[in-house]
């Protein structure tokens, strides 16, 4: 039997000890900033560090509005109107999910350079000369804004779109009857409710764009990310480069830290259970026509013009699509997401439980700094773990056990785990935002605490907000790419891999069978997500 | 607690038994993806009985990931498509000096490496493309690399960014032949002389003089071959046939050369499988095999380039400035490149 305080320690420790191997490549990237400062520093901040700073500002402004406009509008369309197609796009919205951001720039080039597809086919259509471009080019910072803004925005709809579900109808009920208009219910009401899922969202959307070195590659932008590798790969100074990294992740640990604050003492958990039918508003004639394609054009954007794309490409060019590699390929892909998404859910599961059930500040700070992993680029982060396991392996490993962590499937999970800890912790912890604190002293009143607390009063509430998580994690590991190209064992490839393998050479063509592969793999979390969604309302709840 | 015990030992297990151990194997980190590699790899295989384990990745990345694992790397052979590269990890001193005298007295001098840590395994020239409609065989003839800074070709010249290794390598040569001030002055002419912002990569360079964006383009001879070869699709080999290749430099220093190279890893647990390994790249049927599907160049003197690279000339003059000295002065061409606005 354990005693109570002992058990009140154990939820103390065990996170403790899972947080020292999870946050440590995250302090050996961060530990860069306490060594020397080659003279490189000079030459960046004299000729190039103003412009990558200035570009990724830009990005990440741009995106933002972006997403936020078509995030949440989205969601509060599909949440409070009936127009047609609003079934469909209820989870329609999130499938550009299943398409990285890599894919989608290559995608698009293809489409839009001057002699991509679509330019081609408007000569075709109306017999013009070559030299005419109809469509202008996308290798540019409007279009690396676009690339992330609608392969990034479901980040954003689905955070919205639980919480506006979750929202007590009776507030918005009492706003009509004070009298306010549609816009004013939105803007004062509703928008402010879902401020701390929205902004969420938002980080999530956010670290991706500051962390993505595919994309912003193939466009050739100059921002922190293809800066990082440059001084990286061309001045040969890895030092410097994790030390920009780091400057990144002080960036980003701002912005959380502010975001924090500005909600301290809030408590946006409705205090009634009144939540009542969500009554749907009919929309027709010009309004049901600006409401569909509201919707359907981040759909079209992020989803079916890709798709279209790399069915042209696998069609022109006859690929052989289901080799013998493809199905190992896609099966490694799946077999690393899952276990991946079991442990990473697993871990902000026990870690959030632990945070609210001792309300330890220190495993808070904890919890956010591993955060701050999704914002590291891949390929750094890789580096972190492959230091970790080489000094687990030469130090503790090699004398007790014959195991040697370096190049096995560890290293890879352990970066993942890192790099999706952030949209794992961020589902499960408005999860709890959820359950009222009252439940937990009823809970422990009965004397079930500890693990009891955990599986038999959390658990069952928090089973959407878990399946949530195991299901984007998958969806991101099946994108995963630079930390995967680096840590991965002997002959052993991903989907993400053989996409790049292909394209790095911009062989595009026959990238298009893997990519269209990570696509529809991705899709399979992802329309399991919608369902979970659906059945995360409230009301849909008391049912079961 | 049981349960979760029993699950987190499952997947333990699950996960160890995916590592396997062969009697006879060689490990390489590569960062040359090219799916016929993969076919030269069997080959090898079927002819030794050993099997090949590859990791292909960035160079940089993989060479981090030797220097990382030290002691316990299982890397027996690097192969990667820059000098640069092959010279940082001598100087890091990983690799060691290649024994076999069959890999010595094949390949020539000037493409070893330095106490022959290191040997190339296949060439590629750094060439001019160009409209033969706009520009004369006349008005190409001798042009060299440092020309191409003469105001005349304002707003004529295309070439991909400068984060790509083989810009960094060309300028590298450059400044060891003419310094960094003089090199400078140079690439600030050549940078104004761009028709378009840096973009695409080589073969987007070459598709660029086919539209007519562009009258001239700096790009890797091989990408030509792979275009003509019709295997990247009709519109590709339509736009390759409109274009003309220039080797620059000819009554110079000679056109600049770039390699892909191969070294044995200082700690290579196989290291002579590796060395056997090696001596087969450079062999004639692996050489024929690589010219034929990647259009490269042979290090071998008999093996004649693939037909439809021959069309372009067998006997161009070549840069002899050794590939060592891309890797030494590569970190100055990048701040260069900064310095000079190119993209």
């Amino acid at each position: 039997m354990i005693s109570k305080i002992n058990s009140l320690d154990l939820w103390k420790i065990v996170p403790v000890i899972i947080f020292i191997i999870f946050v440590s490549p995250v302090a050996i990237v961060l530990s860069s900033l306490f060594g020397e400062f080659s003279k490189n520093w000079l030459h960046l901040i004299e000729y190039v560090l103003s412009g990558y700073i200035l570009n990724s500002l830009i990005l990440v402004l741009g995106v933002s509005i972006i997403t936020l406009v078509v995030g949440v509008g989205t969601a509060w369309l599909i949440s409070n109107y009936k127009f047609t197609g609003k079934r469909f796009f209820e989870w329609a919205l999130i499938l550009p999910l299943a398409v990285p951001p890599y894919i989608l720039a290559y995608t698009f080039t293809g489409l839009f350079d001057a002699y991509g597809s679509a330019n081609n086919l408007v000569r075709d259509l109306f017999s013009l000369q070559d030299s005419y471009i109809f469509f202008p080019s996308f290798r540019n910072i409007y279009g690396a804004i676009i690339v992330f803004s609608f392969t990034l925005y479901p980040y954003v709809y689905l955070a919205s779109r639980m919480a506006f579900l979750n929202q007590s109808k009776s507030i918005i009920e009492i706003g009509k009857v004070l009298g306010l208009n549609k816009i004013k219910l939105f803007f004062k009401l509703a928008l402010p409710m879902i401020r701390p899922a929205v902004i969420g969202g938002l980080m999530l959307v956010i670290m991706e764009t500051l962390s993505d070195f595919g994309a912003v590659d193939h466009f050739a932008i100059e921002t922190f990310t293809t800066g990082i590798f440059r001084t990286w790969y061309g001045m040969y100074d890895l030092q410097t480069a994790m030390q920009l990294s780091s400057l990144l992740l002080i960036f980003i640990v701002f912005f959380i830290f502010i975001e924090k604050y500005s909600r301290k003492n809030i408590s946006y958990t409705a205090k009634s259970s009144v939540y009542g039918e969500v009554k749907l508003i009919g929309v027709f004639g010009v309004n049901n026509i600006l409401c569909f394609a509201a919707c359907a054009l981040p759909l079209f954007i992020g989803f079916i013009l890709p798709i279209i794309e790399l069915l042209n490409w696998t069609y022109n060019y006859k690929l052989e699509f289901f080799s013998g590699a493809f199905i190992q390929n896609s099966f490694n892909t799946i077999y690393l997401g899952l276990i991946t998404a079991l442990i990473c859910s697993a871990v902000a599961l026990i870690i959030n439980f632990s945070i609210r059930f001792t309300k330890n500040k220190f495993l808070s700070f904890l919890s956010s700094s591993l955060t701050i992993g999704y914002g590291i680029p891949g390929i750094i982060l890789a580096i972190g773990v492959m230091k970790l396991l080489t000094f687990l392996d030469s130090n503790i490993l090699s004398y007790y056990f014959n195991i040697v962590l370096t190049g096995s499937i560890i290293g890879l999970i352990i970066a993942y785990i890192i790099k999706s800890y952030a949209l794992s912790s961020s589902v499960i912890d408005s999860g709890y935002q959820r359950i009222g604190s009252n439940m937990d002293d009823v809970a422990i009143t009965l004397k079930n605490s500890g693990f009891k607390l955990l599986g038999r009063v959390h658990f069952p509430l928090l089973k959407t907000s878990f399946l949530t998580s195991i299901l984007l994690v998958i969806s991101e590991v099946i994108k995963e790419l630079p930390a995967t190209l680096i840590l991965r064992p002997f002959n052993f490839d991903t989907l993400a891999v053989s996409t790049y393998i292909y394209a790095s050479e911009e062989r595009m063509f026959e990238a298009a069978a893997p990519a269209m592969a990570i696509v529809l793999v991705g899709l399979v979390p992802i329309i399991f997500l919608t369902r979970t969604i659906r059945e995360s309302r409230p009301g849909s709840q008391i049912k079961n | 607690m049981k349960r979760i015990y029993k699950i987190l030992s499952t997947i333990l297990i699950v996960i160890f038994s995916t590592e396997f151990i062969f009697a006879a194997e060689v490990n390489l980190y590569t960062s040359r993806h090219y799916d016929t590699d993969d076919a030269l790899y069997q080959e090898f295989t079927n002819e030794t009985g050993i099997k090949v384990n590859v990791i292909s990745g960035k160079g940089k990345a993989l060479m981090q990931r030797i220097r990382s694992e030290g002691m316990n790397s299982p890397a027996d052979v690097f192969i990667t498509v820059d000098a640069a590269n092959l010279w940082k990890l001598q100087k890091d001193g990983l690799f060691q000096t290649l024994s076999s005298k069959k890999i010595i007295n094949t390949i020539p001098k000037n493409l070893r490496g330095p106490e022959n840590q290191w040997v190339a395994i296949a060439k590629r020239a750094r060439v001019i493309f160009y409209d033969p409609m706009k520009i004369s065989k006349i008005q190409i003839r001798n042009l060299s690399y440092e020309d191409l800074s003469d105001s005349k070709w304002k707003g004529k010249i295309a070439i991909r960014s400068s984060n790509n290794v083989y810009n960094q390598s060309l300028v590298a040569s450059l400044i060891s032949n003419h310094g960094v001030e003089e090199t400078e002055n140079w690439a600030k002419q050549f940078v104004s002389n761009f028709s378009r912002k840096p973009q695409g990569n080589d073969r987007a360079q070459i598709i660029a003089v086919a539209n007519g964006e562009t009258e001239i383009a700096i790009a890797n001879s091989y990408y030509i071959g792979l275009m003509l070869s019709g295997k990247k699709g009709q519109k590709q080999k339509k736009a390759a046939e409109k274009v003309s290749m220039h080797f620059p430099s000819q009554s110079g220093r000679g056109t600049h050369i770039n390699i892909s190279g191969a070294g044995v890893l200082k700690n290579a647990p196989n290291s002579l499988n590796a060395s056997k390994f090696i001596e087969f790249l450079i062999s004639n049927k692996a050489q024929k095999h690589i010219i034929d599907n990647t259009y490269e160049y042979s290090v071998l003197s008999d093996v004649k380039p693939n037909q439809i690279m021959s069309q372009f000339g067998t006997d161009f003059k070549e840069d002899q400035t050794s590939v060592s000295e891309y890797g030494e002065f590569n970190p100055e061409a990048v701040r260069l490149m900064d310095r000079a606005g190119w993209k």
